[in-house]
């Protein structure tokens, strides 16, 4: 970034084309209408369309929704499934044992499924009907700083055609500096620029981490004649097998149109064994009788993976600084104990949105004026609901049964638990390190078997992601100091990178025997950032790669 | 110079791609749709010959309402102007009756030279660009991987069976784009904002004087009986050891007796 780059400006810049921020432009667009407004607002995503790299569940409660488009049915809102009858599962390896109570956070009969990538591209149309400026395809690489470094004045796009080594191709097209009154960041788990916020501005507490979930996820499409498709269940949740007590996560499986379904499974990331994979546990809760017999038959359509915020209310950031607010899972708005984000994304968006327009009329864009945001959260049902699930993933993350205990004791007092706030660990912190003595053989104890249509390898996986960078690129994982993998990392914990990751961007080679290499393969990126999560020694940054890469989710 | 360039939109072949109920179409509703591939080394080569030149360079599209998104994009790339023919009448057209309808179009746009891609990826036939020269009148040039326009003539370099042949043409041509031809430029941001402020005409079959009657799905010509996923691809072998010599041998040993090919 060393040349002039063109200035853009825009009235309002929103980062990232999820739920949080597809709402919050709609409804801020709605409002400026209203009072007559006449605003440039603009919206960035790095995938190469609006729905691209959007991956959840889905059960969507649709109270945000509602709130933005009463009529969402009638506007042809893609809804999969508009029954959510739930069954609650724990499994044992071979067995299954119904939940005969499930908590009231648990239940989903107001709810419907959906494919948040359909409903994202949905959400896209019409923002970009009523106006609203669209950039699939730009990646939002270096935030843009008042030289006080108080305030936020916007964000560049990254370079495109830079090769491998840096230099410019025969297609350069320099990046734009996009300037904005006013920046909404909402870029999901683990953004790439809320980083650098946090470096200049400090907007997350150290004393209480971002923690977070990796997802694998599935759409299968099951045999007409399969009787799931008919039978009174739409909704399954499972825990316990294969994660056992002691590592949070569990499954899912929804009903979805045109004989499909969607099944998952989410580990937490605080996981303790170095070589737990979570893509094989996907693969081995597949194989679980339960799941095995509904999608018998099956074939996989489209698989992708995607890391979930699920530290909840203590883990939110600073929610408004100077220029800028954050929403969404950027600011941790998931209700973990309702294993749901997507409406409080939305309706934070939508608060954003509202304290936009008040800065507007005051042309006023300082954090004094932009604080009004913070409150409105707390006025609004996101703090209420999640108010009461503040120690919920911090309960879950106690091993065994202990965390029933303090699930139980949160249960009758709203929340409050046995310790309150209930204290929790960053992910990068909680692998055990191996023994001395390590016998390397007990890594490749069983094979998982493949059948190439409905348990995949990972490398299938990542095709049927649609994931496609320009090979021709600088590589987008910046791993600062190798020694560390090829030594250290090594022997203490066998290399974790080669199995958290779901997309086999990691590899150890091994060419003469003692001698590592560490080979990264970036073009199977799904974006998830698992590995800058979860590395032990916070040896990866990922930094956005040519914008219009990535996976291209379509159904998921 | 006067530029068109020919350009449809089709799935992305990254898509879910699937074969419909009624066996001869594909499911439509979670497809991306881009521009043909081929297209775009079309509008790049439109568009430096105009930098070179001077000119216009005219973006003709046919397709549904989504279609304007790729005339856009060919805009945002920097083509000065879009038609886009939107008629529900002209659907499912085969090759021969959209030629017909672009060679209409092509009577009220004036012309020195019109580029389109060899192919498009989804139909595969090879048969609009060259179909259009056909019905103008004018000569055409296939498969090009470089071109030199010098006065009124335009010498092409042609991929052939084995090797190049160069074929020199005089003005009004069309010629078709095949990869090597340039690497297509990206859509800028500025681009796409100044794209919106282009002009792009919508016209009908009516408009361009083409009898319905003789487009759409129910007067094809070439019937689409069914369509097939191709046959899944085996697993690849990767044949291990240090010793090339050995490996060679061991391939040869598999394409006899597993490949039975040798």
């Amino acid at each position: 970034m060393t040349e002039e780059r063109e200035e853009f400006p825009l009235d309002v810049l929103f980062v990232g084309a999820g739920p949080a921020n597809l709402a919050g432009a709609i409804h801020l667009k709605r409002l400026a209408d209203e009072k007559g407004l006449e605003i440039e607002i603009g919206l960035i995503e790095k995938g190469d369309q609006i729905g691209s790299h959007s991956l959840s569940g889905a059960i969507l409660d649709p109270i945000a929704l509602k709130e933005l488009f009463p009529d969402y049915l009638e506007r042809g809102c893609p809804v999969e499934e508009t029954q959510c009858r739930d069954r609650f599962y724990y499994l044992t390896q071979n067995r299954k044992f119904e939940v005969p109570f499930t908590p009231k956070y648990m239940h989903n009969e107001e709810c419907c499924v959906i494919s948040l990538s359909r409903f994202t591209r949905w959400l896209g149309e019409i923002a970009e009907e009523m106006g609203i400026n669209i950039f699939p395809g730009f990646a939002g690489t270096q935030v843009l700083f008042s030289e006080d470094n108080q305030s936020i004045l916007g964000v560049a796009t990254g370079d495109k055609g830079i090769d491998k080594n840096g230099n410019k191709k025969a297609t350069f097209e320099p990046g734009v500096n996009l300037t904005a009154r006013v920046t909404i960041f909402g870029e999901g788990s683990r953004g790439s620029l809320i980083r650098q916020v946090d470096e200049k501005m400090e907007i997350f507490s150290k004393a209480m981490p971002q923690v977070f979930e990796t997802a694998v996820k599935e759409v299968i499409e099951l045999p007409e004649t399969s009787p799931f498709l008919t039978g009174d269940t739409t909704v399954l949740h499972t825990f316990g097998y294969p994660l056992g007590l002691d590592t949070k996560g569990g499954g899912f499986l929804y009903r979805m149109k045109d004989n499909r379904i969607s099944l998952g499974l989410v580990v937490g990331l605080d996981y303790e064994d170095p070589l737990l994979e979570p893509y094989r546990m996907f693969l081995k809760y597949k194989r679980h009788p339960l799941i095995a017999d509904i999608i018998q038959g099956g074939k996989v359509l489209q698989q992708g993976a995607k890391t979930l915020s699920i530290g909840g209310y203590y883990t939110m950031p600073v929610l408004s600084v100077g220029g800028a607010l954050f929403v969404g899972d950027s600011a941790a708005m998931l209700n973990s104990q309702r294993l749901k984000g997507i409406h409080t994304a939305m309706k934070s968006g939508m608060l954003a949105a509202e304290t936009v327009i008040e800065a507007l009329e005051k042309d006023d864009f300082s954090q004094a004026t932009l604080r009004a945001y913070d409150q409105k959260v707390m006025d609004s049902w996101i703090a209420s609901e999640r108010y009461e699930a503040r120690n919920f993933s911090q309960a879950l993350s106690r091993k065994g049964v202990v965390k029933f205990m303090h699930i139980g004791a949160q249960y009758f007092t709203k929340g409050r638990g046995l310790k309150d706030p209930l204290d929790i660990v960053e992910d990068c912190a909680t692998l055990k390190k191996l023994p001395k003595d390590f016998d390397a053989s007990a890594l490749e104890t069983e094979k998982p078997e493949y059948d190439g249509t409905l348990y995949l390898d990972k490398l299938t996986g990542v095709y049927l992601s649609g994931t496609q960078h320009l090979e021709d690129q600088p590589c987008h994982l910046i791993v600062h100091n190798t020694d560390i993998c090829e030594t250290l990392c090594y022997e203490e914990y066998r290399n974790p990178c080669t199995r958290f990751c779901p997309a086999q961007v990691y590899e150890m080679v091994e060419e003469t025997p003692g001698e590592r290499r560490l080979v990264l393969n970036p073009s199977n990126c799904l974006h998830c950032k698992t590995c800058e999560i979860k590395d032990p020694y916070k040896n990866i940054t990922w930094t956005c790669p040519e914008g219009g890469g990535g996976p291209k989710y379509s159904i998921v | 110079m006067e530029i068109v360039v020919l350009v449809k939109q089709v799935p992305d072949t990254e898509s879910l791609i699937q074969i419909a109920g009624d066996g001869v179409s594909i499911k439509t509703e979670d497809l991306k749709w881009v521009m043909n591939p081929y297209d775009e080394f079309a509008v790049e080569e439109a568009l430096r010959i105009r930098e070179a030149q001077g000119g216009t360079v005219t973006i003709l599209s046919m397709g549904p309402a989504k279609t304007v998104e790729t005339i856009r994009t060919a805009l945002a790339m920097g083509a000065d102007k879009g038609v886009h023919i939107n008629d529900p009448a002209a659907e499912g057209s085969d090759p021969l009756a959209t030629a017909k309808i672009l060679a209409a179009a092509l009577k009220d746009i004036p012309f020195d030279l019109i580029i389109a891609g060899m192919r498009a990826v989804d139909g595969d036939n090879y048969q609009v660009a060259p179909a259009v020269a056909e019905f103008l009148g004018i000569p055409q040039i296939t498969q090009v991987i470089k071109e030199e326009i010098s006065g009124d003539t335009i010498r092409c370099h042609q991929v052939v069976e084995g090797g190049t042949a160069v074929i020199e043409a005089k003005l009004p041509v069309l010629f078709t784009a095949q990869r090597g031809l340039n690497e297509p430029r990206y859509a800028s941001l500025p681009g796409i904002m100044k794209a919106k402020k282009k002009p792009l005409d919508v016209k009908t079959l009516a408009d361009l004087g083409v009898d319905a009657g003789t487009a759409g799905t129910a007067n094809r010509k070439v019937k689409i009986k069914a369509l097939n996923p191709p046959p899944a691809r085996k697993a690849i072998t990767m044949i291990q050891g240090d010793d090339p010599v050995a490996q060679a041998s061991e391939l040869v040993k598999k394409l006899h007796e597993e490949a039975k090919i040798l």
